[in-house]
This record gives C-alpha cells, structure tokens and sequence, in this order.
C-alpha cells in the first residue's frame, strides 16, 4: 500500500521511498583530491550505527535510482546528538555512482539503509587498526565514539601513497584528546609493505580495513602466526569485458550454485543447470525470464552494455556474465 | 504475406535498431518524472472519485462527475501505468514499485497471467495463427484462416459481450486458453505453470476486484451504498469499453495481417519487425487521447519496441513512418472513427463463410 502512494507522498516529502531512510545533504566538501566528504542528517527514525557499520547510500541519476554501500565516518554519539552522520568517498574517474556525488546538492535528498555490519570496536586489552587509503573511514568513527566511551590503548597503522592520507588533522586532534591512541603515517614507496611492520603488533587484537591486497597480505601473516583479526575489506568486482575468450564465472541463484561463461546467455545456462526460472521469447522482448541480480555484473547481448553492480532487473534471455554473479532466487 | 515486394529485412532491421538504440539514449529522469506524475493523477482522480461518488446525495451531478472520475483513473491505471510498466517500459528506474515484477493493476485480471498470454505469447508471436491466442481470443473468427463456424454468425454479439465483461475476458483468457475448466487437453502443450495456480491466482484477484468494488467501498458509504455500487459499475463498464475498443483499433483493423507458423520459422530481427508493422494499427488523436489510451494509439511502434516508455512512441513515429515508406511498409494509421469503423466491418466479414 505504500508502494501505491508512494508518488503521492514524494511531493510532499521528496525522495521518500517505502523501505528506505530519507537523509538531507547538509554539506558536500573535497577534503583532498577526489576524496569527497558529506553530511547528511537523517532522519529521527533512523536506528543509530554503532561505529564501523556501513550504510547502502541510494541516489537517483538520470532518473535511475543507483545505490552503493559506504562505512559512516563519524561517531553514534554524533548521529544521536545532531542527527547527522558523514561519509568520506573516493571518487572515481569513470563509474556509474561516486563521480556523480559532486552534483549532490545542499538540501537535496538520499536514501539510506539502515545500518549493517559487524566491523565493530573489540573488547579488548590492546588493539591495532590498520587501514590503507579510503579504509581508514570505520576507524575515525571508532575513534570520535571512543571520545565518549572507555575504550582499550589503540595504534593505528595508516597506509596511503605519499601526502595522500586523509583526514590527518583530525587524526592528530584525535590523538591530542584521546590518552592511549597512537597513530603512524605510512606509504609502501617510501616506509615497505605492511608486512614488514606487522610482528611489532603480535598480541594486540587487529582491525583491517582497506583493499583486497592489503587485507591479504595481513591475512596471510595473523593466519601463520594464530593472531585475531577482524576485516573489512573492499574488492572491486573482477570484470572480464575485453576479447572473446571463453571465462567462467560464480553464479549464485539463491543459495544454488554453479559456474557459468561468458559465451552462452545466462537463460541457457540455468537451464543446463536444471534450475527453472520463468522465460518467454529468448529475445530480450517479453520479460519473462527476468530476475533480481543483487550482485556482479552482466552484459547485454543485444548492444554490449555492462550492468550496473548492485540490485537490479535483469533478463536472463539476453545476459552474459562478466563477473561472479548473485540472484534473488 | 500477399505483400507487392518484400522489403530489405536487415536494412528494416538496422534502421529500427538505430531508432530503438539513440531514443533509449535520451530515456532518463524526464521519463521517470512523467510516469511518477501520471501515477499522482490517477490516485487523485482515483480518490476524488470515490469521494464524489458518495457525495450523490448532495448532488447527483456529482456523483456523475465521481463517476467519469474513476472511469479515467481506471483508464490511465490499466493503460498508460499498468500496461507499460508490466511491459517494463520503467525498469530500469529501478524502483520497487515502479516495474514489471512488482506492480499490479487496478482490473479483475491477475497481472502475471496476463503478463506470459501478453508480454511472451501476444507480442512474440504476433499475429502468427495458432501461437497468438490473442487473435480473435478464441472467440471472434477474424480472418480464413480459421475455418467458419455457425457460432460466427452471431460473433457481432459476442464482440460486445466482450468488450462490455473486457476485464473479465483478459482475466479468464490464459486459463481457456490453457483448457483449465474446460476443453480437450492438448497433450503437447508445454505447461509452464500449475493449472491450480492459474485457477488460485484467477479466483483471487477476481474476487478482490469484486469484493473491494461492490462491497466494501460500497459499504464504507453507509446509505450510500447502492449509488457507490452503481458508480463503480458503470466506471468499470466505461472502463471495460473504452480499453476494449482500443484493443481492437489497435490489432483488428481490415488490412492487419496474420501469418502461419511456417512462414515464421527461423525469422530473422528484421523480419520480425516486418511482421511486428503488419500486425498493427494506429490511431491518429491529440496529447490526452494517447495518455488515455496509454499510447497503444502509437500500437506500430509498441509492437516495434515494446520495452521502450510508451510516451516516446509519440516523439518516434515520424521516423517510423520514413522508415517504412522507404520499404513500402504500409504504415496503417487513421482517425479513431475510421479505424473502428474498419474494426466493425472485419467482424461482421468474417462472421460469414
């Protein structure tokens, strides 16, 4: 029934949408090159986070409603007081949602989700925090949140190219108000990999957040040396749109796995898989065959377009993958 | 086809694609806007005519007015949002509500059902005799392909009937179709969906539609009952009617063709297209006509493209129209009263040997 008011209510109340959270653009700021910093207040219905939760952040392009998932970089205490939580972004030169965060608006309206996650901040005697680049967002909210709660000693491990480390001046701030946290600034060009610092923190319970091949390469360590560690890391999907050759892919149809390539429509391939879908004409006309991909990326066979990453319809008939794949069964 | 010459299918072809490709360009936030706006018109012609319709006991010019109110919200929610955005003509807005999976319509028709005998069989296989059922619905003889019956000879009546009970025709046509109730079961049929669940899905939405307009909105108005009853009757007749007729301009004017299952055999893109064109008609008519008609006046370019949001047909036609004229496709269009009356004269044609 909310669905069937929902462009009704929308003049009144722009943007909102059943099933989501409404936020405000309070402020749109470059706090370095690329790095985009935005205020939003929610609203007061919104659960609070607990510091190193993240939110899907939906907006509409181009009359496309698009979301992302982003960690909050400010603190519960922040969102309860003011009723205003921040996120930090890397943009990226070519994309389908972060280059258009700069034409967000003061006063214009979002989406978010509630908060989800459990990259939370240990009970623990000593903790070590290592984060590489934008991974560095769940930890200041873990550090503005410790300003009101008792928190164990913490040394943060900060890894990013060369005067590219963001937020530094409230990390110092940060270090001048809390008693026991540390931090050191570090690059691989000019301090070595993240390897080499690791047995100086043996003991302590670790926190990672950041790439792929950062998280690994701690991973890999704590795994060989029985050391704790918590993550969240970030990957960008593995495409594979250049040249014809044949590559197979994941795809995951609520719980039902199998492999799929990129030569066959989708459509075919469930169907070798004896999974039955609805399906129709096979040309991409009837929309029968269509399903809820949640994640990964597919090509449209009829033009070449790639998918976007997140939720969306897609039609089996005319799909290929490109990239491990997850569908609302 | 007992067509003069046969165009270049793939030229037909690359140029409809193009076409499709450079408007599916332009689709964006303009689009999603409209369709949000033709929603908030009709809950609020919706909801003024329901309140109106109560409001008889003031004035029964009022009640009149609640009357042809709801009729139209009626109208724009089966046509312009109901049936484009089952056809998915908005999914990719990606909204929840908004899109072919999720939306379902004000009509005694399950959307889903109606969405595999329309959306996959109808516009597929249009017009090819024996896979669309939509020819003639089973019930009307529209051309020789089909062999005379002396049930024919009254199929003026039963056209009427029809488009009176419209709702109830598109709601029952999958399951008589199917020979759920009754009929010989074709043993080749590839049965995609449990008849039980057709049956389920039929008598469940039939049964809300009927509950929610002759009883509890009626209900709700107290004394007013009967005048509510009265007014959703005559706004779901107009309804009925007005879809109907639509329908029939759109698909069963004097020159649309059909073609054997034969002749379609491994058919390429643009021969699909090619038979796409021949199997519709247009109606000429201004802004509103083609709102409340949910654009199925521009029935070519529907049949063309029809995932492409509908108020676009308007802005492509022209260049649907060249496009043809360069093949000799004949491009049928003309005013409303022409194409019925082109309608009415392939009926009762057809109703004799």
């Amino acid at each position: 029934m909310a669905g069937y008011f929902e462009p009704v209510i929308q003049i009144f109340k722009p943007s909102w949408r059943d099933g989501y959270y409404r936020a405000n653009v309070q402020s749109v700021t470059y706090i370095a090159n690329k790095t985009v910093s935005i205020e939003l207040k929610v609203e007061s219905r919104w659960p609070t986070h607990k510091a190193g939760q993240h939110i899907e952040l939906t907006i509409e392009i181009n009359g496309r409603l698009v979301t992302r998932v982003f960690t909050i970089a400010s603190s519960p205490n922040q969102a309860m007081h003011e009723g205003v939580i921040r996120l930090v972004i890397k943009q990226h030169d070519v994309g389908a949602f972060t280059p258009f965060l700069s034409r967000l608006t003061v006063n214009s309206w979002v989406n978010i989700s509630k908060p989800k996650g459990t990259f939370l901040l240990p009970q623990s005697n000593a903790v070590t925090f290592f984060a590489a680049g934008s991974g560095i967002t769940p930890f200041i909210a873990m550090l503005h949140q410790a300003l009101h709660d008792e928190i164990p000693p913490i040394h943060l491990v900060y890894y990013a190219k060369p005067n590219e480390h963001l937020l530094v001046a409230e990390l110092a701030s940060l270090r001048n108000r809390l008693a026991n946290f540390t931090f050191t600034l570090l690059s691989r060009s000019t301090d070595g990999d993240v390897a080499a610092k690791l047995p100086e923190f043996i003991g302590s319970q670790w926190l990672v957040c950041g790439p792929q091949d950062f998280y690994k390469t701690i991973k890999n360590y704590a795994d060989t040396h029985q050391q704790s560690i918590e993550s969240e890391h970030f990957s960008l999907v593995d495409l594979h749109t250049q040249g014809d050759e044949k590559a197979h892919f994941q795809v995951d149809h609520g719980g039902i796995k199998f492999t799929a390539d990129n030569q066959q429509p989708l459509l075919a391939q469930f169907q070798a898989n004896k999974i039955n879908v609805p399906y129709g004409c096979g040309m991409g006309i009837c929309h029968q065959c269509q399903c809820v991909k949640k994640k990964g990326v597919v090509r449209d066979i009829r033009n070449g377009k790639l998918s976007d990453y997140g939720e969306e319809l897609i039609q089996l008939c005319v799909s290929q993958v490109v990239s491990d794949v997850e569908f609302k069964a | 086809m007992n067509t003069v010459a046969e165009p270049n299918y793939d030229l037909l072809a690359e140029q409809l694609n193009e076409i499709q490709s450079t408007t599916m360009a332009k689709v964006g936030e303009q689009d999603a806007n409209y369709i949000r706006r033709v929603i908030v018109t009709q809950r609020i012609l919706e909801w003024s005519g329901r309140i109106l319709l109560v409001l008889g006991f003031v004035s029964p010019w009022l009640w009149l007015v609640g009357v042809l109110a709801l009729a139209t919200a009626k109208i724009l929610d089966n046509m312009e949002i109901g049936h484009n955005v089952m056809h998915g003509q908005y999914d990719w807005m990606n909204d929840k509500h908004i899109n072919s999976k999720a939306y379902e319509w004000d009509i005694a028709c399950d959307g889903k059902s109606w969405n595999r005998v329309h959306n996959f069989e109808h516009h597929t296989y249009t017009n090819i005799i024996g896979k669309d059922r939509d020819f003639g619905y089973g019930l009307l003889r529209l051309s020789n392909d089909f062999r005379w019956r002396v049930k024919n000879l009254w199929q003026f009546i039963t056209y009427l009937n029809l488009s009176v009970l419209f709702q109830w025709g598109v709601s029952y046509h999958e399951l008589a179709a199917e020979r759920v109730f009754f009929g010989k079961k074709k043993d080749n049929r590839d049965y995609k969906v449990p008849h039980s669940e057709l049956k389920t899905r039929f008598f469940s939405k039939g049964a809300r539609q009927l509950i929610k307009d002759y009883l509890i909105f009626p209900l709700l108005a107290g004394p007013f009952f009967l005048w509510v009853l009265v007014g959703n009757l005559i706004a779901n007749l107009l309804r009925n009617l007005w879809t109907s007729t639509i329908i029939f301009c759109g698909h069963f004017t004097g020159d649309v063709k059909t073609f054997s299952e034969k002749e379609c055999e491994n058919e390429t893109k643009g021969q699909w297209y090619y038979r796409q064109a021949l199997g519709s008609s247009n109606i000429k008519g201004g802004k509103w006509f083609h709102i409340l008609t949910g654009h199925l006046s521009f029935q070519i370019e529907h049949h063309l493209f029809p995932d492409m949001p509908a108020k676009r047909y308007r802005e492509i036609a022209p260049k649907v129209q060249k496009v043809f004229r360069e093949h000799g496709i004949q491009y049928n269009t003309g005013s409303f009263f022409k194409q019925y009356g082109s309608v009415v004269k392939r009926i009762l044609r057809y109703s004799l040997p």
